[in-house]
C-alpha cells in the first residue's frame, strides 16, 4: 500500500515538474493581475514562445513554505518592497540577473539586486464629494474630526503608510519620519480610533468611498483613479502623497530562473511599464516609459505630483516589520 | 433519520472495510498534517516551546483567544434561540410542505458564502439598507452601528450556521412522542411548563449536537468575521493568518492553531462525557 501511494505521489510531483518553454507568475488577482497578464504576459508570450501560467494572490507564507521545501513551483512574484527586502535578507530570492535584466532605465528607488519594480503608487487622501463639506488639505485634517466629521477608511494590516500618516499629522516633519516614533504614532492614532473604518484591499477601500460609508480615507491612487474614470464624485488631495512599489522577485529555487529572467526584461521594459500603468493607474519604474505614454495618463501618475511628494523607507521597514507588525496588531485588538 | 440511532457502532461489524477509504482519507489529509502542525510548532525557528511561550506571554494573543470564544459562544446561543422555532415548526408540520420548507433550508446553503457575506455588508452598513429605511420612516436619526462590531459578526454568523442548528434539531424533536406533550397537558401543565418540562428537557440532544457543531464551526471562521467585525472583534483564523503570511512566522502561526484545536476536542470530550456517545444527538 505504501508503495502503491509513494508511486501516485512521485507521478504526481513528476507531473507538475516545470517544462522548459513554461514559467508561472503570481500577483495579487483582480484588475492589477489582469492588466499584467495583458501588458506583459501575452505579448511575452507571443515573442518569446515561453508559456506564461498565472497564479495566484501572492501570499508570502506559501513562498516561505515553497523554498523551505525545496519545491518551488512560482517563477515570478509580485510582491510589497518591505517584504523583498526581508526575504532577500532571509535568503529566500535569487538575485536578479542584470545581464538580462536592463538595469540602466530601471527608477534606482525601486529596485535592488533581488527584485526590480512591477510599478509603484502613492497613498493619497481621497473623500467622497458628497459626504464632505470642505475640502481636506492634508493627513491633519483626517485626524481633525471636529473640522471634517465622519468616519475615515485606512489600510488595515501593518505596512508602511498609516503610523507615517498619524506622525506627519502629528506634526513630524517629512525627514524627521525615521526612526519612528510608534508611541506618538499609537497616542496618535487613539484620538480616532472609533472614528476608523479598515480597508483589507482594494475593492472594500473604493466600496468604502463610493458609498460614503466612510467620508474619506487613505487610498492607493490607482483605486481613486478608477472610481474617477467610473464617475464618481470623489475628491484627492496629493499633498504629502506617500509612494510605496510593488516589485517582482524570484523564489529561490525556481525551476524556471532563465524563463524568470526573460520575462522580467519584458515587463520592466519602457513598453511593458507604459501599457500597464495605462490600465492600471499606477507609476511606470521604467524611466523611459512615459515617452509612450498618452499625456492625460502621465498627468495622472504620482509623478505628476512630486512636490510634497514622501517616499516610504522600504529598509526601515524591512529591518522592524515584525516588531511594527507586534505592535500594531496589540494595538488594533485592544 | 431516527433510523440511524438503532445502529451500534460498539465493536467493528463485519464489512466494515468499506470504511477504509475514508479512513485512509481523514489519515492522510487530517492526522498527518496534524502531527506535522504540532511538530513545527515546537521545532520552527528551533526546538523548545518558545512559540507557547510567545502564544501565551502576548496580551494580543490571549485577547483575540477570548474574543474568539466569545463570539462562537453568543453566535451559539442566538442560533439555538433563532433556530428552535423553526426546527419545531419544521417537525410538526405536514411532511409535504415540510420538505418545501426544508428544501429552502438547504438551498441556502449553495450560495457562496462571500457572496453571502458582502450582501450583508450591503444590508448593514451605516448607509445600507436598513439604516436608510430606518432613517427614512423616522425611526431613527442617527444610523446604527450594525458593522464592523460584535453585532456584525453575530448576525452574519447566525445567518450562516442556522441550517448547522436546525437540521440536528429537526431529527430530535421529530423524534419526541407527541403523546407525551397531550399528556403534560392533561395533568394540567400550561404551554410553557409543557415546553420547559417536557420539551425542552427531551430536545437537550439535539440542542447539544447543533450547538457543539455550529460552536465549533464559529471558533475557527475567517470571511465573516473579517469583513463584518472591527478589529477589535478579530478572532483566531484571520490572526493566524496574519502571522503565517504576512509574518512568515509559521511556528507561532502553528502553535496558535494547535491550541484552537487541543481546546475544540476538549470541549467535545466533555460534550459527549454530559450527553453521552450512545446518542450523537438523534438524527445526526
Amino acid at each position: 500500500m505504501k508503495l502503491i501511494l509513494t508511486g501516485i505521489l512521485a507521478g504526481l510531483l513528476a507531473a507538475t515538474a516545470a517544462h522548459a518553454d513554461e514559467m508561472a507568475f503570481t500577483s495579487w488577482g483582480g484588475t492589477t493581475q489582469e492588466a499584467q497578464t495583458k501588458s506583459w504576459a501575452a505579448p511575452f508570450e507571443a515573442s518569446s514562445g515561453i508559456k506564461v501560467l498565472q497564479d495566484g494572490p501572492t501570499d508570502y507564507g506559501k513562498l516561505k513554505a515553497m523554498v523551505d521545501a525545496k519545491n518551488v513551483t512560482w517563477d515570478v512574484v509580485d510582491v510589497e518592497m518591505d517584504f523583498a527586502i526581508k526575504a532577500a535578507k532571509d535568503g529566500l530570492l535569487e538575485p536578479i540577473d542584470f545581464a538580462v535584466v536592463p538595469k540602466a532605465d530601471l527608477d534606482p528607488r525601486f529596485s535592488n539586486d533581488h527584485a526590480v519594480g512591477s510599478f509603484y503608487y502613492s497613498f493619497v487622501l481621497a473623500w467622497n464629494k458628497g459626504s464632505v463639506s470642505g475640502e481636506p488639505a492634508s493627513w491633519a485634517d483626517m485626524f481633525d474630526t471636529k473640522k471634517f466629521p465622519g468616519k475615515r477608511t485606512f489600510y488595515k494590516w501593518s505596512a508602511p503608510g498609516v503610523i507615517e500618516i498619524a506622525l506627519l499629522a502629528d506634526g513630524v516633519p517629512a525627514d524627521k519620519l525615521y526612526p519612528l516614533d510608534l508611541d506618538r504614532a499609537f497616542k496618535k492614532l487613539d484620538t480616532i480610533k472609533s472614528d476608523i473604518v479598515w480597508w483589507g484591499g482594494g475593492a472594500e477601500s473604493q466600496q468604502l468611498i463610493a458609498s460614503g460609508e466612510a467620508a474619506f480615507g487613505q487610498l492607493w491612487n490607482g483605486r481613486v483613479f478608477a472610481l474617477q474614470q467610473d464617475g464618481t464624485d470623489v475628491g484627492v488631495s496629493w499633498n504629502q502623497n506617500l509612494t510605496a512599489a510593488d516589485v517582482l522577485v524570484v523564489p529561490k529555487g525556481a525551476k524556471n530562473k532563465d524563463s524568470a529572467m526573460k520575462f522580467l526584461a519584458a515587463a520592466t521594459s519602457p513598453t511593458g511599464q507604459a501599457k500597464f500603468a495605462e490600465a492600471s493607474g499606477y507609476a511606470p519604474i521604467n524611466t523611459k516609459a512615459k515617452a509612450e505614454m498618452p499625456a492625460d495618463v502621465v498627468k495622472g501618475l504620482p509623478d505628476a505630483h512630486v512636490d510634497g511628494q514622501i517616499n516610504l523607507d522600504m529598509n526601515y521597514w524591512a529591518e522592524h516589520r515584525d516588531e511594527i507588525a507586534t505592535r500594531w496588531y496589540a494595538w488594533q485588538t485592544k | 433519520m431516527t433510523a440511524f440511532k438503532r445502529q451500534s457502532f460498539a465493536g467493528l461489524p463485519a464489512g466494515s472495510g468499506g470504511a477504509v477509504p475514508a479512513l485512509l482519507l481523514v489519515g492522510l489529509f487530517f492526522i498527518v498534517p496534524v502531527v506535522a502542525l504540532l511538530l513545527r510548532s515546537v521545532t520552527d525557528p528551533e526546538p523548545g516551546l518558545q512559540n507557547y511561550a510567545a502564544l501565551f506571554g502576548s496580551g494580543t494573543y490571549v485577547r483575540v483567544f477570548l474574543n474568539t470564544f466569545l463570539v462562537a459562544a453568543v453566535v451559539t446561543a442566538v442560533t439555538i434561540l433563532v433556530a428552535f422555532p423553526v426546527a419545531w415548526m419544521l417537525a410538526i408540520m405536514p411532511p409535504a410542505i415540510g420538505s418545501i420548507v426544508f428544501g429552502i433550508i438547504i438551498l441556502s446553503m449553495w450560495t457562496n458564502l462571500l457572496t453571502r457575506t458582502y450582501a450583508w455588508m450591503v444590508l448593514l452598513q451605516r448607509t445600507g439598507v436598513i439604516n436608510r429605511a430606518l432613517m427614512g420612516l423616522g425611526i431613527i436619526h442617527e444610523p446604527l452601528p450594525l458593522i464592523n462590531n460584535l453585532a456584525g459578526v453575530t448576525i452574519g454568523m447566525v445567518y450562516i450556521m442556522l441550517p448547522f442548528m436546525i437540521l440536528p434539531l429537526v431529527g430530535t424533536l421529530r423524534a419526541i412522542d407527541p403523546m407525551t406533550l397531550r399528556a403534560a397537558a392533561l395533568c394540567g401543565a400550561g404551554p410553557f411548563q409543557a415546553f420547559r418540562r417536557i420539551l425542552l428537557p427531551l430536545s437537550l440532544p439535539g440542542i447539544a449536537a447543533g450547538g457543539l457543531m455550529v460552536f465549533v464551526m464559529s471558533l475557527g471562521y475567517f470571511v465573516t468575521p473579517a469583513l463584518l467585525g472591527g478589529t477589535s472583534n478579530m478572532m483566531l483564523a484571520e490572526m493566524i493568518a496574519q502571522t503565517v503570511q504576512s509574518l512568515l512566522n509559521w511556528g507561532l502561526g502553528s502553535a496558535a492553531a494547535f491550541v484552537l484545536l487541543v481546546v475544540t476536542m476538549a470541549l467535545y470530550a466533555i460534550q459527549l462525557r454530559l450527553v453521552g456517545a450512545g446518542r450523537p444527538g438523534g438524527g445526526l
